[in-house]
């Protein structure tokens, strides 16, 4: 019977190396293994050090080890054939391309990538099978699911018949299927959520979130591991001693607060790499013997490439008369986005100008960081700083209240049943989402609007919505009546999608670590953006190490490691580049914003 | 007496799955909940997600090789054409049905 772990937590984690590490593990002890990932911006071959792609690879020097990388798009182009393919023959071209436009909604997306996933827990040909999930919101969505799914089929059979998501054929063929995938997902004889996280309060936090949502659809399996603890005897300078102290910590309230078992990774001095690297990190993970704590590889001496402080308040600030600014801070989940969109908000609003800041993470910690509670209508932090917090369920509710008020003064009841009932889809909780987002950047209220926004995958789709949306606006009936609804929304989007091209009124920037693996995903995420039409702006290099500081070794093999990063994304990017000081305390608080403001900005 | 309606590709039957309702679709689903309440058996078929049955309905698919997505949406009386092109209203429905349209709908649509 084939053993399923799942790598959960936020993107930069560590996540991939674990799941690495775990299945050279179990590979080289004779269990056929396989690694999947999720994750749209997958970095499988980077680690691996090998091409990998949408297909089955067996991996170069570890027998009985294989890698896939599940790519959205090619998932979405299978899916879709295989419902268009054999309508080609008997329709014509333009019901064809209708068919293939209507396939290429957000929802055809998500469909198409489950299923291609679920297809891995069909089947016994494997030993263990590890998935590399998507960062936590993603992920918990993701597993989410299978639940929502085979709920909202019942409800459509039920109803219209019809659903949102394909041909209703098609998916009550799979309807077994999915609840066949739910079954294994809550069978902790055969399932394991492994949850990575640092020994940070923040991650801690999220961690928790996110076993808890599993617990409340049912999947109670699970591990813990703490990654990137600093080893004691490298923390005698009191700037490495103070964060020391206050991952131990950490570490405490983690055993007190989960009640499950605990593995504990070491920071290493250079960054974990190929199959060495690699099986070193699962000799700690299973055998607990510890790395030596300064390596042979990052001796290289590098000069520190000339750095020229980027022109952040010609790009954060506001030129009068041009309308709200939006300004949008990119990247994986996990790599301080938040807190960085937080100093930058703080600095604007001190400059004087009304500032908003949204996050749509769906683990989203915004409260956290300014010590406020912040909600879903924007929320006072400080003169001229306003918070909100883009709930997707919150939203949903809303979205779905709003239409029905206005259908019931309008129409017969049984039409609001009806209607209600067509508004219970994964596809109106994306669009309502986007809704609120895009609400902020069109009202006039503020002068900027600072996105602190979700994962790089979900970020682009997010952002990828108002080209869909134009294309499905597109698809409603034209007659005269509906017209005027068309139009208008037509230009709304239009009008959206100018700005966010606009490099006057919206900056995007990625936030990164300077290493090899954040460094690539960010890349590829910018050539995405880019085919969007939408040029980045800025890089924010976070997590750099303070150079007086690093006296020991062990943290001037890591600074000499991120000096050689930052003179690659340099050179890569071709982009401004801020660096942002690793900080002897996590940033949380205004006082500790403002004085980050100062520092840096 | 039937009714069949082969609706073009949409994401939702109702229309509410876009982000701005169109008025069209929520009056045809109007006129369908009136009918079925007159005991008349109403059909709907979406080409994005029930492709099958306009390969399947021979009337249909020719109509769509002669004409292509224009034609649609078709709505079929007993199997026969009744209208290409647009949706008929209620009222055009009651007609070629023969019965008497409802007078009092308790709530009467605003829209169109």
């Amino acid at each position: 019977m084939t053993q399923y772990l799942f790598f959960s937590g936020k993107g930069g984690v560590g996540k991939t190396t674990m799941a690495t590490a775990t299945s050279i593990h179990h590979a080289v002890r004779g269990k056929k293994t396989l690694i999947v990932t999720t994750d749209p911006a997958s970095n499988l071959a980077d680690v691996f050090e090998q091409e990998i792609g949408h297909k089955i690879t067996p991996i170069n020097g570890v027998p009985n080890l294989w890698a896939m990388e599940i790519d959205s798009d090619v998932a979405t182009k299978e899916y879709k054939e295989r419902i268009i393919g054999p309508f080609r023959e008997v329709m014509p071209e333009d019901v064809i391309a209708s068919l293939e436009e209507n396939l290429s909604g957000p929802c055809t997306t998500e469909m198409a990538s489950f299923d291609r996933f679920i297809d891995f827990m069909e089947g016994n040909e494997y030993d263990i099978i590890v998935f590399d999930t998507a960062p936590t919101g993603h992920t918990i969505r993701l597993l989410e699911l299978p639940v929502d799914w085979s709920k909202h089929i019942e409800q459509s059979a039920k109803g219209s018949g019809q659903t949102c998501l394909g041909p209703v054929q098609t998916i009550q063929d799979s309807k077994e299927k999915y609840d066949r995938a739910t079954a294994l997902l809550k069978d902790s004889a055969r399932t394991t959520f492994i949850f990575v996280m640092r020994p940070e309060a923040l991650s801690l936090y999220e961690t928790l979130r996110a076993s808890k949502e599993l617990e409340t659809i049912g999947i109670k399996s699970g591990q813990i591991i703490i990654n990137g603890i600093f080893p004691v005897e490298v923390c005698e300078v009191a700037f490495f001693k103070k964060k020391y102290e206050s991952q131990q910590q950490v570490i405490k309230e983690t055993k007190e607060a989960i009640q499950k078992p605990i593995q504990y990774m070491l920071l290493r001095d250079n960054e974990v790499k190929g199959l060495l690297g690699l099986s070193d990190v699962a000799l700690e993970l299973f055998d607990g013997s510890r790395p030596s704590a300064t390596s042979e590889t990052g001796v290289l001496m590098l000069r520190e490439a000339a750095v020229a402080h980027p022109d952040t308040d010609k790009l954060f600030l506001p030129d009068p008369g041009k309308g709200t600014k939006a300004i949008f801070f990119t990247g994986k989940g996990g790599v301080g986005k938040t807190s960085i969109s937080c100093v930058a908000a703080v600095h604007i609003a001190n400059k004087g100008f009304k500032t908003l800041i949204v996050t749509t993470d769906p683990a989203a910690h915004l409260g956290e960081v300014f010590g406020v509670r912040v909600g879903s209508e924007p929320a006072r932090i400080m003169d001229n700083l306003f918070a909100v917090m883009i709930d997707q369920e919150q939203a949903f509710k809303e979205y779905k209240e709003r239409t029905l008020a206005e259908a019931r003064g309008k129409y017969s009841e049984d039409m609001v049943a009806a209607m209600e009932e067509e508004l219970n889809s994964p596809c109106t909780e994306e669009m309502a989402a986007f809704d609120k987002f895009v609400r902020f950047i069109e009202g006039k209220e503020y002068d900027v609007v600072v996105f602190d926004t979700a994962p790089t995958g979900h970020t682009l789709r997010l952002l990828d919505l108002p080209f869909d949306y134009a294309k499905q606006v597109e698809l409603m009936v034209s007659t005269n009546d509906s017209k005027g609804v068309k139009t208008e929304t037509q230009n709304r989007f239009r009008e959206i999608i100018s700005l966010l091209r606009d490099r006057d009124r919206a900056v995007f920037s990625f936030v990164l670590y300077p290493e090899s693996t954040p460094m690539m995903e960010s890349y590829r995420a910018m050539l995405d953006l880019k085919k969007a039409g939408i040029e980045t702006q800025l890089i924010v290099a976070n997590l750099v190490l303070p150079e007086e500081v690093c006296v020991k070794d062990f943290f001037r093999n890591r600074r000499r490691m991120q000096m050689k990063y930052l003179k690659v994304i340099n050179e890569k990017f071709g982009l401004p580049v801020l660096r942002f000081p690793m900080m002897q305390e996590e940033i949380s608080g205004l006082e500790r914003l403002k004085q980050a403001a100062r520092l840096v900005l | 007496m039937k009714i069949e309606i082969y609706d073009p590709a949409m994401c939702c039957s109702s229309g509410l799955c876009g982000p701005a309702i169109d008025p069209v679709l929520v009056k045809v689903n109007d006129a369908i909940i009136w009918l079925k309440k007159q005991d008349v058996e109403v059909e709907r078929f979406n080409l994005a997600q029930q492709t099958k049955l306009f390969v399947a309905n021979k009337t249909v698919a020719d109509l769509l090789h002669k004409n292509g997505k224009k034609i649609l949406p078709i709505t079929l009386m007993n199997g026969a054409v009744l209208k290409t092109g647009g949706y008929p209203t209620y009222e055009e429905l009651c007609a070629a049905l023969g019965i008497e349209p409802l007078m009092t709908k308790p709530i009467m649509l605003h829209v169109g």
